[in-house]
């Protein structure tokens, strides 16, 4: 008899108020969610209008023509953001090691602190540093200069998350390399990487997403350039740039047109930049974990 | 199965010549508190040595002092001496990472690394360590100590398969094949079997007496039953007041279960406490 008024009498009050809480988490994960429908939406909507495969590899024509691609922009992202990366992901990762696993001495807190602070530095304030050390001294604009911009964008993201990363590995796993007597740099490339492997790829991947995009940096330091440039010591375009500069043309529908196509490109490369990355990651990440 | 009428004679003092383990007044702090107090214990070589006790009596800080796998906890320090085969491993000329080689270790939970092939959790360390060169060296290895963890044959045909792929008993294996690769001369044991099911217990206790031919075994374990069937002596530790783990009786294990001397150790292991 008590028991089952007791069941009961949690029943109703209970169930109304959970039920109440799904609907407003629902509610917000929809409204989350609305204004990636909208983006992608417009992207696709208005991005396809000027492109084709032929947008791709066609350098740019004069403001007003219908026909003119972005290679030059396409060919500087590519560039500068795997040269960046090519800086950013060694040094990020050293980093990380050296404040997770060499961690001696005061010396790593005040490292880590100074990628933290780079970090939060407004990246105009990155492309400004660059230029005044670079662009100044090398005497003109460069792909090269962008390049750096960016893997200084690119640098906190690899240290910070790999470092994360690092923290996550197992102790067993460690106390076992220990037992082993295997030499400390042979336990991280043999066995600390590979199975933090994901994670740390992971980071990479949002570092090249946020680098791949951002503007401010390359503003004065690649410049920008209506030719195809493979020559890193060359002012150079890059998506957004190019985006930057046909977007302010809004007397002209084509450049704008020309800016959307940019818009969906640069998504695109992202999105297959990101896919490669996991799968890349998860060929020879942790199967049985 | 190793019946207790079986286990070896009755021996009072080990001459120092015989001892695998010198251990005496071994005192080990986490930071200003005492874990473990003024243990003086001998294992001898080609036998297993069970450290029984309850839990938070300091066996695993003091298996962890015998081959300086406590020092890499930042806040551990120990006084006291530790001698195997007559050498200091706590002398300043000793090099931590030589002591770990010679000393294997085997944990609690099975720490195969998970990236690597069963293949390479073997080989890699011996690798590493210089102690194989090439292809044929390290096969004939590999095959060697699989075959001495007893896992050879459930494994040869699978040799590139993950270790995170085998089961808890087999990964636990394959970590004492891993511990063997790099040519210890002792293995150390915390709690082998804790994670695993009665029969892979059953495999790895009967590994552990059938390695002790070659090397000194230490068992930690809470598990009277398996210090009884697997140890040859056994060391029985407890707690005091002040959370400190001190030795209470150590003899050949045959006599400590069936005549202990001491009466925390009977009702310890008539399972009275602990």
């Amino acid at each position: 008899m008590f028991a089952e008024r007791s069941l009961r009498a949690t029943g109703r009050g209970r169930r109304g108020t959970n039920r109440l809480v799904f609907v407003l988490c629902l509610a917000a994960g929809a409204l989350a969610l609305l204004p990636l429908v909208l983006v992608l939406f417009y992207l696709l909507t208005e991005g396809l209008k000027a492109w084709s495969p032929a947008f791709l590899v066609s350098p740019p024509g004069g403001i007003t023509s219908k026909s003119g691609g972005a290679m030059n922009a396409i060919v500087g992202t590519l560039e500068m953001t795997g040269l960046g990366l090519a800086i950013a992901a060694p040094v990020g990762l050293a980093v990380a090691l050296y404040v997770t696993e060499y961690r001696e001495g005061r010396l790593a807190i005040a490292v880590r602190t100074a990628v933290d602070l780079v970090a939060g530095v407004p990246s105009i304030v990155i492309g400004l540093f660059v230029y005044s050390l670079v662009v100044v001294t090398m005497g003109h604009f460069s792909g090269l200069a962008g390049a750096i911009a960016l893997s200084l964008v690119m640098l906190p993201i690899i240290a910070r998350t790999s470092e994360e990363m690092f923290k996550i590995v197992p102790r067993r796993l460690r106390e076992g390399t220990m037992a082993l007597a295997m030499p400390r740099w042979r336990a991280i490339v043999a066995v600390y990487i590979p199975t933090v492997a994901s994670g740390i790829v992971t980071g990479i991947v949002l570092a090249v997403a946020r680098a791949v995009g951002e503007t401010a940096p390359l503003l004065f330091t690649a410049l920008g350039s209506n030719f195809v440039v493979t020559d890193l010591n060359r002012p150079m375009s890059a998506l957004p740039l190019y985006m930057f500069q046909n977007a302010l043309n809004i007397g002209f529908p084509a450049a704008r047109e020309r800016a959307w196509a940019a818009a969906l490109t640069l998504v695109a490369m992202v999105l297959i930049f990101n896919v490669l990355g996991r799968w890349l990651a998860n060929r020879n990440g942790l199967e049985g974990r | 199965m190793i019946a207790i009428a079986e286990a070896p004679a009755v021996r009072q003092t080990v001459p120092a010549m015989q001892a695998a383990f010198d251990v005496a007044h071994l005192n080990a702090y986490y930071g200003a508190r005492q874990a473990v107090r003024d243990v003086t214990f001998t294992a001898r070589q080609q036998a297993v040595t069970a450290i029984i006790g309850p839990s938070g009596s300091g066996k695993s800080t003091v298996l962890r002092a015998l081959n300086r796998m406590l020092e890499v906890v930042p806040s551990a320090r120990i006084e006291g001496r530790i001698l195997f085969h007559g050498v200091d491993i706590y002398a300043p000329e000793i090099d931590p990472a030589a002591v770990r080689r010679t000393i294997g270790m085997v944990f609690q939970q099975p720490n195969p690394f998970p990236t690597m092939s069963i293949y390479d959790n073997v080989a890699a360390a011996a690798r590493f360590n210089g102690l194989v060169k090439g292809r044929a060296q390290a096969d004939e290895l590999v095959e060697r100590c699989l075959g001495q963890a007893a896992l050879w044959d459930e494994v040869k045909d699978s040799l590139g398969k993950s270790g995170a792929s085998l089961s808890g008993g087999q990964q636990q294996r394959l970590c004492i094949a891993r511990a063997l690769a790099v040519n210890p001369e002792a293995i150390l044991m915390d709690e082998p079997c804790s994670a695993l099911d009665p029969i892979a217990t059953l495999q790895i206790e009967q590994l552990a007496r059938d390695l002790a031919r070659s090397y000194a075994i230490i068992i930690v374990t809470h598990n009277m039953q398996q210090a009884a069937r697997v140890s040859d002596d056994t060391v029985f530790m407890s707690v005091d007041e002040q959370r400190a783990g001190f030795v209470v009786e150590i003899g050949p294990t045959a006599e400590i279960f069936t005549n202990p001397k001491n009466r925390t150790t009977e009702d310890y292991i008539t399972g009275r406490f602990g």
